[in-house]
């Protein structure tokens, strides 16, 4: 029990760190305890006192008692550090037992500071001198300054594997609501969030938060609860995207990125059966996106739709995918027989042959489908059983617009997308995959239609791509081959491998941050491709399952640690136990 | 036993051997590995297949299941041609585990055997994705077959470990389990009890055996000449890629070529002298 805690709570990795937290706590040892509520009462105190003498900077933060974006995030600290404390210490040590505190607290403590700090510098810089900082700003520094030498001063224990805990299930149910309730206030509110300084420390913050809350061995419960009441989460989940758009009230700036982020997950989702699944490395995935997209505006009742045939648009989506399930074919048949890096240059050189084919099939190199370079423009919205897309409808009062329409079509096919690919993963065909990335001899010795099975990701993948764009080219209104460069192939792939190959929740979140981050943020726009790049190697060398990470993947990754191995082990005997009672 | 029911559909094809191998020959280069083997098996024997290191005894199992396409010769597996690919192999009736264990190691002892049931199970996309009753069915019955195997060579109770947790000896009876998976109506094992200590190899020769009564035939690889000679109704000694001598365990222990063969072309092997 003892050497799984360990484990859990990253003892290990601080084996060589703890020198220095003794050497700062030490001292303050023993009333580490008092100075650790002292500081997140300071840290708090200081967010209701003005931060800024202008108003113009990060928000507001110049008035007393009204606290800001920011100075709200710190008062969040706070409360979590208060909360933290009173399990090391106090009424809430029952629940101390079962999270490591102390290591939560240091990690909060340490965090707190750096951020003050990053604010303090950020108010300096943006308003003309130091000069600007109000007083609060810098009650609040020592507030989190204090609250991290307290916390150097608490001693982490050996918590109680979470594993173990037994709660009543309404108790788990309501732990996911509320979580699910925060990732929808939350979403609407960085969403609304204009100044982008202020984004990218909300966006810090958050980091910050999960951190804090990973090391006390919260989210090794989390993921136990989710796994026991997957039902419930998935309703949520559901019941979740869905109200998204009503706490925009008919804004279309913020619904616009949302149909943008989910059509680029769903990509995400299709591709990730290839990748995370299939194990398959495939550059040119974009180009079965652009293929039904190309499929879609041909057919479509634009003046500048090549095809005279008008049929409904479900069968529109069926051709799409037919289509870019049979480009998938013909390219994966010769190719799928070699091993993995001849198949990531065969499918990058055919993502560049698709565009460059769409922008010469104008009529004078060959057949006129595409408009060559010009496209498809003027793409009409979509109209399926008398609901037009473009005009905005009221529900309950609530405006939702064009882009809303688009956002409950996309949540359709991304739910479709994700069943076939969760019930493809629990299956015969699953299990064949996981044998090929195993050991790709061993499985075809064993009986499993190697060839046929990658060849079917391959294709499978293609016609889900192909379905997500057929609505994209309405979604977007004209269709043009740039839209369907390698990089867009290249970003689907960062997606995947940085939100965690093989799951749903991580190519989501991967998938949200690399399309929401250059929208809101100027700078990321701008350097994004330095960012993305900097972000992957940080993740290949510190966590290469990815954010959230398949067991399986996870194990794949790392075929030396065996406490990994133990541990999920461990919670799959839990999970087994628990889905039989 | 039950376990191993579905093979004795094979009773129809009682008279003739369930293997006929001829004249299998395999060039590497210049370097002819096996040359002009022939080998039958016939149902519900146990045959041992022993010589020095490098004569070419894995090389010859690579031939039968497919990894390697021979040279030249013919494997005949109940009468039927078989084709040099090892799924068509595994199609036919013929399994077989691997000298250096090649489980899936990070999937659980069920799942291996799961996967071992692949090839005698139909489920495809739209089946898996509709979720209907029969896929259901053959998901429970996957589930069924495979918990049954691994009671059978007495892994029940470590189902749900993962493969590369389990220790040494499970992991060879895991691959065992997994081969029988497939509904084998002969089964090849490349050195089972490589590494296993006395007690691990009795176990797996009680397994063997078990395997046998079950109305399988076996094709086993080992270095154990105690293990083999116990163990096999007829033993084929290759040398140099070529049968030296075939017989029963008596003969081939007996025969001053086999003696001369292992202490010759290996003096330091311990076996040699027996």
């Amino acid at each position: 029990m003892s050497t799984s805690t360990d484990i859990d709570t990253g003892y290990a990795d601080e084996a060589d760190q703890v020198s220095i937290w003794d050497r700062i706590g030490r001292p303050v040892a023993p009333f580490a305890w008092p100075l650790v509520l002292g500081g997140a009462v300071i840290l708090a105190a200081g967010c209701f006192l003005s931060w800024s003498y202008t108003s113009d900077v990060l928000g507001n933060l110049s008035i007393d008692f009204y606290p800001g974006a920011i100075q709200n995030l710190m008062i969040i600290a706070a409360i979590l550090a208060v909360l933290f404390a009173l399990m090391y210490r106090g009424p809430l040590s029952r629940l101390g037992e079962w999270l490591a505190s102390a290591t939560a607290l240091r990690t909060l403590g340490l965090g707190s500071t750096v951020f003050m700090a990053l604010v303090i510098a950020l108010i300096g810089l943006q308003s003309g001198g130091l000069i600007n900082v109000m007083p609060g700003a810098w009650v609040s520094l020592v507030g989190a300054v204090l609250l991290l030498v307290g916390a150097a001063g608490l001693t982490p224990r050996a918590s109680r594997d979470p594993l173990h805990a037994h709660l009543p299930a309404w108790l788990d149910i309501l732990t996911i609501v509320v979580l699910l309730a925060t990732v929808l206030f939350g979403a609407a509110y960085v969403l609304d969030i204009e100044d982008g300084t202020v984004f990218s420390l909300v966006v810090l913050f958050t980091g910050l938060v999960a951190y804090t809350l990973t090391r006390a061995g919260f989210f090794t419960w989390v993921g136990i609860v989710a796994q026991t009441h997957r039902r419930v989460l998935m309703l949520g989940a559901v019941a979740v995207a869905f109200l998204f758009p009503f706490t925009q009230d008919g804004s279309d700036a913020n619904m616009s990125i949302a149909t943008q982020v989910l059509i680029f997950a769903s990509t995400a989702l299709g591709l990730n059966i290839v990748v995370g699944l299939a194990g398959l490395l495939d550059l040119g995935y974009i180009a079965f996106l652009g293929a039904g997209a190309y499929i879609g505006a041909m057919f479509s009742h634009s003046a500048f739709a090549t095809i005279g045939w008008k049929p409904n648009f479900l069968v529109v989506v069926v051709i799409g995918a037919l289509v870019s399930a049979t480009l998938g074919l013909i390219i994966g048949s010769p190719t799928l027989r070699v091993s993995g890096d001849y198949l990531a240059i065969v499918t990058l050189a055919f993502g560049e042959i698709f565009r460059l084919a769409m922008g010469n099939l104008d009529g004078q190199d060959g057949p006129k489908l595409t408009n060559g370079p010009n496209g498809i423009p003027a793409i009409p919205d979509l109209e399926i059983g008398g609901f037009s897309f473009g005009e905005t409808h009221e529900v309950l009062g609530i405006t939702l617009g064009r882009f809303a329409n688009y956002y409950f079509l996309l949540l359709l096919l991304a739910a479709f997308i994700i069943t076939v690919f969760t019930r493809l993963n629990d299956s015969r065909i699953g299990r064949g995959w996981i044998a090929i990335r195993e050991d790709e001899k061993a499985a075809e010795a064993m009986g499993v239609n190697t060839f046929g099975l990658k060849l079917f990701a391959f294709a499978g993948g293609a016609f889900l791509a192909g379905m997500a764009g057929t609505i994209k080219a309405h979604h977007d209104v004209s269709v043009t081959p740039d839209q369907y460069i390698f990089l867009e192939s290249a970003f689907l792939l960062a997606a995947v491998v940085l939100g965690g190959m093989g799951t749903v929740a991580g190519v989501l979140i991967g998938a949200t941050i690399l399309k929401l981050m250059p929208e809101k943020l100027r700078f990321v726009a701008d350097y994004r491709l330095l960012i993305f790049g900097l972000l992957l190697v940080l993740m290949m060398r510190f966590r290469p399952e990815g954010i959230v990470a398949s067991k399986r993947r996870q194990l794949e990754f790392h075929e030396e640690d065996e406490e990994l191995a133990d541990r999920v082990e461990e919670v799959h005997l839990v999970e087994e136990q628990e889905a039989k009672a | 036993m039950t376990a191993v029911d579905d093979t004795l559909r094979t009773e129809a094809h009682a008279d003739g051997p369930v293997l006929e191998a001829a004249g299998v020959t395999m060039r590497f280069g210049g370097l002819t590995a096996v040359n002009n083997v022939a080998m039958t098996v016939r149902q519900g024997e146990i045959l041992g297949l022993i010589g020095p290191n490098g004569a070419g005894k894995t090389t010859f199992f690579n031939c039968l299941t497919g990894l390697y396409k021979p040279t030249e010769g013919r494997v005949r597996l109940l009468g039927n041609d078989l084709p040099p690919k090892p799924r068509a192999v595994v199609m036919a009736g013929m399994a077989r585990t691997f000298q250096n264990i090649r489980l899936f190691g990070n999937m659980t002892a069920l799942e291996n055997v799961m996967v071992g049931r692949y090839c005698r199970t139909s489920s495809m996309a739209l089946t898996s994705i509709l979720r209907g009753p029969k896929f259901r069915r053959e998901e429970r019955e996957t589930r069924a077959r495979a918990q049954e195997l691994l009671d059978f060579v007495g892994l029940g109770k470590s189902s749900e470990h993962l493969a590369r947790n389990m220790p040494y000896g499970d992991q060879r009876r895991l691959e065992i389990a997994r081969a029988l998976a497939t509904d084998p109506k002969l089964l090849l094992l490349d050195e089972p009890t490589a590494g296993m200590n006395p007690r691990e190899t009795q176990q797996a020769s009680d397994l063997i055996f078990r395997i046998r009564d079950s109305g399988l035939a076996v094709v086993v690889i080992e270095h154990d000449m105690r293990f083999i000679f116990n163990l096999c109704d007829r033993v084929l000694c290759l040398v140099n890629g070529e049968v030296l001598v075939e017989g029963t365990p008596n003969e081939v222990q007996s025969d001053p070529r086999v003696i001369e063969a292992y202490i010759g072309s290996a003096a330091d092997d311990e076996e040699g002298d027996e």
